[in-house]
C-alpha cells in the first residue's frame, strides 16, 4: 500500500469540495488524506456480516407532514444575512450554463 | 455564592423571593468573567440575558430551572445571537430562527448565557480546532478540556453555572466530561430535536445536557425531550420523568462489561477506577460480568466512513452564498466557492470534507460506505442482543486522562483514537453518559461510562447517581486537595 | 444515402400540484414577488432539516398507478452532491435507490396501432431556485426550491420525434387529468430532456448518446429531435466521430447548442439520506389513492362514443376537462347524449369563452342540464330560440319550463298541429306543389319558407320537413 495519495487524487477530492489547495498544501494533504484512508481501509477485514443496512438509528418510519403552508420569510429577511444581494435577490457572480442537476 | 447551592435550594430562594433571577445572572457572569483565561465562551450575551432575567421577576417560579442561566454550545442556532460552529466561515452568522432545544429551554424561562467553545463545527476531540482558540480545563490550565464540547464542559466544571448543552456526535459530550469532571448525556437518537443543529453527522448527532450532578442533568433532559414536527427522526416516545429512579436501590441489577473496553488500549490508572467502581457496584448486590462484544474494535473505522461521509455533504452548504463569510470579490463563482471554503473552514474540518468527498466518489460508495452500513446494523443488533441479558454496559469512557494543551496535533488519527470507546454509541444510536468516578495519578479526573438500551436514560440515571452518591467526591477544581 | 434507426430516451420533471413544498410548509406557487415564498429550510440555513409532505407521497403513488408501474413498498432519499448556485445546500435530496415506481409504461397510437412507450422509473425529488443571468451577476429566487417533482424516465424504446411528441401529449393528459401537476411548459411545470443517439442497423450497439436539456414545448421536442438526429447522420456520413454530450434547444436558433461536453461521468457521491426515515407505502395508502384516480381520457373517449357521441365530439369534450367532467356526471342518465355533446360544445362553450367562466360556475346544474337537453331533443326548443334564453339558463336559477313560459316559446310540436299547419300551406299554394311534382327542388324551399313564416318560426324544422315531404307524397 503506497504511503500517499497522488497528487491527482488530492486535486481530484478537493475539486469535489470544492476547496482550493496550494501546492504544498497537496504534499501534506497527500499523506494526512492516506493515513486516513488507510484507517478505512480496515473495514475491509470486517467480516461475518449480512447485508441489512441501518441508515441511521431511526426510531420511526414514514412519518409524513400535513400539506399544510405555515409562516414564511419575508424577501428582506431572505437577504439579510446574504453578503451580496440585489432587489429582493440574493446575488452570485454570473453564471454560465445551466444546472447539472435537476 | 447562589450558584454554588442545590438546583432545589436556588429553586426555594428564587420563590421565596430571597433572590431574583437577576442575581444568578450576574454570579454567572461574574463566574465567567474571573475565568475569563478558561475561554470556554465564543460568544456571552450578557445585555439579554439581563433584560430576560429582569422581565422573570413578575413571573411566577413555576419549574425547577426558572431563572436559571444555562450555556448553550456554538453549533445550536440561537435567534439574534451570533452562532459560530467556532468556525471562520460563520464569524458573522447571526440566525434568524431558534433551535427547537433552545425554544424549549426559553419555555422554562431559563437564561441563556452565552455560546460555549467547541472544535470547528464539532470535529475534533480536544477543542483545540476552534477558530476561536481551545478552552482550557479548569483542574489544569496546560491540559485540554476534551471536545468537541469542551467549552461546555470547561464553564460547568469550572462551577461558572449549573447547565449547559452539548452535542454529541462521536463522544464529543461524554469525552470532555470525562476530561473535566462532570457529567455528561448522549441520550437515545431522536429523544432530543436536532432541529437547529448544524449538522455533522446526521445519523450519529444528539443534543444533549451537561452538569455539575446527576440529577440536574436528568431535569435538564426532562426540559428538551419530546417529538418535534420539524424533525422527521425525533421519537414520539411518551415524553417521562428521568430522575424517577434516581435513589432506587440497583441490587439484583444486571452489568455487563465488554472486555475491548478493559483492554490494553486503556490506561491502568483508569482501568484500576473503574475496577474499584466495578466493586463497588457488586457489594451493593448488582452483577458484573465480562463479555466479548464483536464490533466495538470496528467502530472507529464505521466513524470514520459514515461522518466524514455525511459531513463532506452537510458542510457543502458553507459557500458564502445566503449566508457566512465569503470570500471578498470572487473573480467568478468557481472562486467563490474554492476561495470561501478554502478561507473559511480550518485544517481539520477541510481534511475531513475531502476524505468524506473520497469515499462518497465514483465506486467507493459502495466499497466503503455501504459497506459501513451493513455493518453498523449488526453492531446495533449485538448490543440488542446483550441488553437482552444486560440492564446496562459500563467501561471507562476514554482511554487516557486529559492531555496536554500543547501535544502535537499533527496526527490526523489521534482524535478519532481519543473517542475510541464512546463511538459505538453513537453508532447505535443509544444512550450512554459520563460521569466523574475519582482521579487520575496526575490528579485529573476518571469518567465512567454507562450505556443503556434505547430510550432507557432513566435506568441509566439510577445507577449514575447511585454511584455518585457512594462516591461523594469534591468536584471543586479550585477547592483544595484532591 | 443511408438509413438510420434512431433510439430516443425523454426524461421528464413535472411540478406536482401540492399546497406546499416538498420538504417545508412554503407555499408552493409560481409568479409570486422573487423570495416571498421561501422559508430557512428552503434557504438551506445551517440546522434546519426536511419534513416530508404527504400529499407529494400520495400524488407519487398516483403517477406511479396512471403510468402503470410498480410501486415501491419501502423506499429511502438519497442525496445528490453538486455544487450550484441554484442548489441551496449543495446536495440535492432525491431518489436514488429507491424510485417509488418503477417498469410502467404509456400507451400511444401510431399508425392505427397501440405501442407501449416503456417507462424505467419515476422519482420523487425537489426542484432547484430560479436563476436570472445577468451581464455581471446571477440573481438566485428561491420561490422554486423545494418545489416537489417527480422524474419520469423512459427506457431507450422510442424510435421517431413523433412517438416522442404522442408520449408527452400522452402523459401530459394524464398527469394533468388526475390532478398531479398543471404540466404547463411554459411555466415550467413540465420540462422534458431527450437522449438521442442513431446507429445504422439494429444489432449494432448504440450510438454515442446526446440529451438535449430543457425543451419548451411539447412541438420542440419533436423539432429538436429531428434536427439532432439530422446532424448525428451528417457527422457519421462524414465519417466524424463525436463525444457524448449535452445540447440545448434555442427556440431563435431552430436548432441545438452545444452546453457541454462529458469528459468523464459525474461524480454526484450519493448516499442515503439520513434525516428521512423510511417511507413505506402501505396497500391501504395506495387504495386510497386509487379512489382518486378519475375516468382516464381513453376511456371517457371510449365510454362517450358508445353512447353516441361523434368521435370528433368525444375527443374536443376530453380536451375540456372540466366540460368532460361535467359531461361524466350525465353518463348515467338517459338522454340524448349526442344532443347534450353538441350543446356543451356548441352554444354554452360560446358563452363560456366569451365570458370566461368554467361551467361550474354558471347556474346549469346537473338537473337543468338534462332537462334543457331533453326540450331540444324533443322539440320544444328550437336552436334560435336556445340562443334567445341562453342567459337565462346560465345565470338565472329558474327552470327550464319557466323560462320557456317567460319568455312565450309556443313551439309546435304536436304532430297533429304540424300536419294541421302544412295542409293549410299546400292548399294555399297549389302552384308551388305542382312544381315539386314536376321535379323543382326550390318549390320545398319555399313551402318550409311558408311553414315557418305561418309559425313565426315556432316549429321544429326537421320535424316540419319530413312531415311536408310525407304531405307532398301522398
Amino acid at each position: 500500500m503506497a504511503d500517499k495519495l497522488t497528487k491527482e487524487e488530492v486535486m481530484h477530492v478537493a475539486d469535489l469540495a470544492r476547496i482550493s489547495i496550494s501546492d504544498e498544501e497537496v504534499e501534506k494533504y497527500q499523506v494526512e488524506l492516506k493515513q486516513l484512508l488507510n484507517e478505512v481501509e480496515k473495514i475491509n477485514d470486517v467480516k461475518g456480516y449480512d447485508d441489512e443496512i441501518l441508515i441511521a438509528p431511526w426510531s420511526e418510519n414514514t412519518v409524513l407532514r400535513k400539506d399544510e403552508s405555515k409562516e414564511m420569510l419575508n424577501p428582506k429577511e431572505v437577504i439579510e444575512n446574504a453578503p451580496r444581494h440585489s432587489g429582493n435577490y440574493i446575488e452570485v457572480p454570473v453564471v454560465i450554463g445551466e444546472s447539472e442537476g435537476a | 455564592m447562589y450558584l454554588d447551592k442545590s438546583i432545589k435550594e436556588i429553586n426555594e430562594l428564587l420563590k421565596s423571593k430571597t433572590i431574583k433571577p437577576i442575581d444568578l445572572v450576574e454570579e454567572a457572569f461574574e463566574n465567567i468573567e474571573k475565568n475569563k483565561e478558561l475561554n470556554a465562551y465564543i460568544t456571552l450575551n450578557k445585555e439579554e440575558a439581563i433584560a430576560k432575567a429582569k422581565e422573570l421577576e413578575n413571573k411566577e417560579v413555576d419549574n425547577l430551572l426558572f431563572g436559571l442561566p444555562i450555556a448553550v454550545k456554538d453549533n445550536i442556532v440561537t435567534k439574534g445571537l451570533r452562532t459560530t460552529c467556532a468556525s471562520h466561515i460563520l464569524d458573522n452568522f447571526i440566525p434568524i430562527y431558534n433551535a427547537t432545544v433552545v425554544e424549549k429551554i426559553i419555555s422554562k424561562n431559563m437564561i441563556i448565557i452565552g455560546k460555549a467553545n467547541m472544535d470547528e463545527f464539532a470535529m475534533g476531540s480536544s477543542s483545540r480546532t476552534s477558530y476561536f482558540g481551545a478552552p482550557k480545563n479548569p483542574w489544569n490550565k496546560e491540559k485540554i478540556s476534551g471536545g468537541s464540547s469542551g467549552g461546555s464542559a470547561t464553564t460547568i466544571a469550572a462551577r461558572d453555572l449549573l447547565f449547559a448543552l452539548g452535542t454529541d456526535t462521536g463522544g464529543s459530550i461524554r469525552q470532555p466530561a470525562a476530561y473535566t469532571g462532570i457529567v455528561g448525556m448522549k441520550p437515545t437518537y431522536g429523544r432530543v430535536s436536532r432541529y437547529g443543529l448544524v449538522a455533522f453527522a446526521s445519523s450519529l448527532d444528539q443534543i444533549g445536557p451537561m452538569t455539575r450532578n446527576v440529577y440536574d442533568n436528568a431535569l435538564l433532559l426532562n426540559v428538551i425531550v419530546g417529538k418535534d414536527p420539524k424533525d422527521l427522526t425525533s421519537s414520539s416516545k411518551e415524553v417521562e420523568d428521568f430522575t424517577r429512579l434516581i435513589g432506587e436501590d440497583i441490587k439484583g441489577m444486571k452489568i455487563a462489561v465488554p472486555n475491548y473496553f478493559m483492554s490494553d488500549i486503556v490506561n491502568d490508572d483508569i482501568k484500576d477506577k473503574i475496577k474499584d467502581t466495578i466493586r463497588l457496584l457488586e457489594d451493593a448486590g448488582a452483577t458484573v460480568d465480562y463479555i466479548d462484544m464483536k464490533y466495538l474494535e470496528n467502530a472507529v473505522t464505521l466513524y470514520q466512513i459514515i461522518a466524514m461521509g455525511e459531513a463532506s455533504s452537510n458542510l457543502a452548504r458553507f459557500d458564502g452564498i445566503r449566508y457566512g463569510h465569503p470570500k471578498e470579490n470572487p473573480k467568478d463563482i468557481e472562486d467563490l466557492y474554492l476561495s470561501t471554503r478554502a478561507e473559511g473552514f480550518g485544517k481539520e474540518v477541510k481534511r475531513r470534507i475531502m476524505v468524506g468527498s473520497y469515499l462518497l466518489s465514483g465506486d467507493n460508495a459502495k466499497i466503503y460506505y455501504n459497506k459501513a452500513l451493513s455493518i453498523r446494523d449488526d453492531m446495533k443488533q449485538e448490543f440488542t442482543n446483550v441488553f437482552e441479558k444486560y440492564d446496562l454496559i459500563i467501561g471507562p469512557t476514554t482511554t487516557t486522562t486529559a492531555y496536554n494543551l500543547s501535544d502535537s496535533m499533527d496526527d490526523p488519527l489521534k482524535s478519532f483514537m481519543d473517542d475510541v470507546l464512546v463511538i459505538p454509541v453513537n453508532m447505535a444510536g443509544l444512550p450512554a453518559i459520563s460521569i466523574p468516578v475519582g482521579f487520575g495519578t496526575d490528579n485529573m479526573p476518571v469518567g465512567l461510562h454507562i450505556i443503556g438500551n434505547s430510550f432507557e436514560e432513566a435506568k441509566i440515571y439510577k445507577l449514575a447517581s447511585f454511584i455518585e452518591d457512594k462516591l461523594k467526591l469534591d468536584l471543586n477544581p479550585f477547592g483544595g486537595e484532591k | 444515402m443511408t438509413d438510420f434507426i434512431p433510439t430516443i430516451g425523454v426524461e421528464v420533471h413535472v411540478e406536482l400540484k401540492t399546497k406546499t413544498k416538498i420538504f417545508s410548509p412554503s407555499v408552493n406557487g409560481y409568479g409570486q414577488m422573487a423570495n416571498s415564498l421561501t422559508n430557512v429550510i428552503d434557504l438551506g440555513y445551517p440546522g434546519t432539516l426536511p419534513t416530508m409532505n404527504e400529499e407529494v407521497i400520495n400524488l407519487a403513488i398516483k403517477a406511479a398507478t396512471v403510468l402503470n408501474c410498480k410501486i415501491r413498498r419501502q423506499m429511502h432519499f438519497d442525496r445528490k452532491n453538486y455544487f450550484y448556485p441554484d442548489n441551496p445546500k449543495n446536495y440535492q435530496i432525491t431518489q436514488f435507490d429507491t424510485p417509488i415506481g418503477y417498469d410502467g409504461y404509456v400507451e400511444i397510437e401510431v399508425d392505427g396501432k397501440t405501442k407501449k412507450i416503456e417507462i424505467e422509473e419515476m422519482h420523487i425529488e425537489e426542484d432547484t431556485c430560479k436563476s436570472t443571468h445577468r451581464k455581471e451577476k446571477t440573481l438566485l429566487d428561491f420561490n422554486r426550491a423545494g418545489v416537489p417533482l417527480i422524474e419520469i424516465v423512459t427506457k431507450p424504446c422510442i424510435s421517431s420525434s413523433e412517438e416522442a411528441k404522442l408520449y408527452l401529449e400522452k402523459l401530459k393528459e394524464l398527469l394533468f387529468y388526475c390532478d398531479i401537476s398543471d404540466c404547463k411548459m411554459e411555466e415550467g411545470s413540465m420540462r422534458a430532456d431527450a437522449n438521442v443517439s442513431i446507429r445504422k442497423d439494429i444489432n449494432d450497439p448504440f450510438g454515442t448518446k446526446v440529451e438535449i436539456k430543457n425543451i419548451g414545448s411539447i412541438s420542440n421536442v419533436g423539432v429538436s429531435i429531428e434536427k439532432e438526429i439530422a446532424r448525428q447522420k451528417e457527422l457519421i456520413e462524414k465519417g466524424e466521430s463525436f463525444k457524448e454530450q449535452t445540447r440545448r434547444y434555442d427556440d431563435k436558433l431552430g436548432d441545438t447548442v452545444l452546453m457541454r461536453v462529458k469528459e468523464t461521468g459525474n461524480d454526484y457521491r450519493y448516499f442515503p439520506e439520513p434525516d428521512i426515515p423510511y417511507v413505506i407505502i402501505t396497500d391501504e395508502m395506495i387504495e386510497r389513492v386509487e379512489k382518486t384516480i378519475p375516468m382516464l381520457p381513453k376511456e371517457r373517449r371510449k365510454k362517450y362514443q358508445e353512447l353516441g357521441v361523434s368521435e370528433l365530439n368525444a375527443n374536443k369534450l376530453v380536451q375540456n376537462r372540466s366540460l368532460s367532467d361535467y359531461f361524466n356526471q350525465l353518463l348515467e342518465e338517459k338522454i340524448n347524449f349526442k344532443v347534450a355533446s353538441n350543446l356543451l360544445l356548441g352554444d354554452i362553450s360560446g358563452y363560456l369563452n366569451k365570458n370566461e367562466k368554467d361551467i361550474t360556475e354558471t347556474t346549469l346544474i346537473k338537473e337543468r342540464f338534462i332537462d334543457l337537453v331533453n326540450n331540444i331533443d324533443n322539440g320544444t326548443l328550437t336552436s334560435k330560440n336556445l340562443k334567445d334564453i341562453l342567459d337565462k339558463v346560465l345565470e338565472t336559477t329558474s327552470s327550464i319550463k319557466e323560462i320557456i313560459d317567460e319568455c312565450g316559446i309556443k313551439n309546435i310540436t304536436d304532430d297533429n298541429m304540424i300536419k294541421e299547419v302544412i295542409t293549410k300551406i299546400i292548399n294555399d299554394n297549389p302552384d308551388s306543389v305542382a312544381d315539386y311534382k314536376a321535379g323543382h327542388d326550390r318549390a320545398i324551399k319555399y313551402l318550409m319558407g311558408q311553414v315557418m313564416k305561418e309559425t313565426k318560426g315556432g316549429v321544429n324544422p326537421k320535424m316540419a320537413m319530413e312531415t311536408l315531404i310525407n304531405e307532398l307524397n301522398k
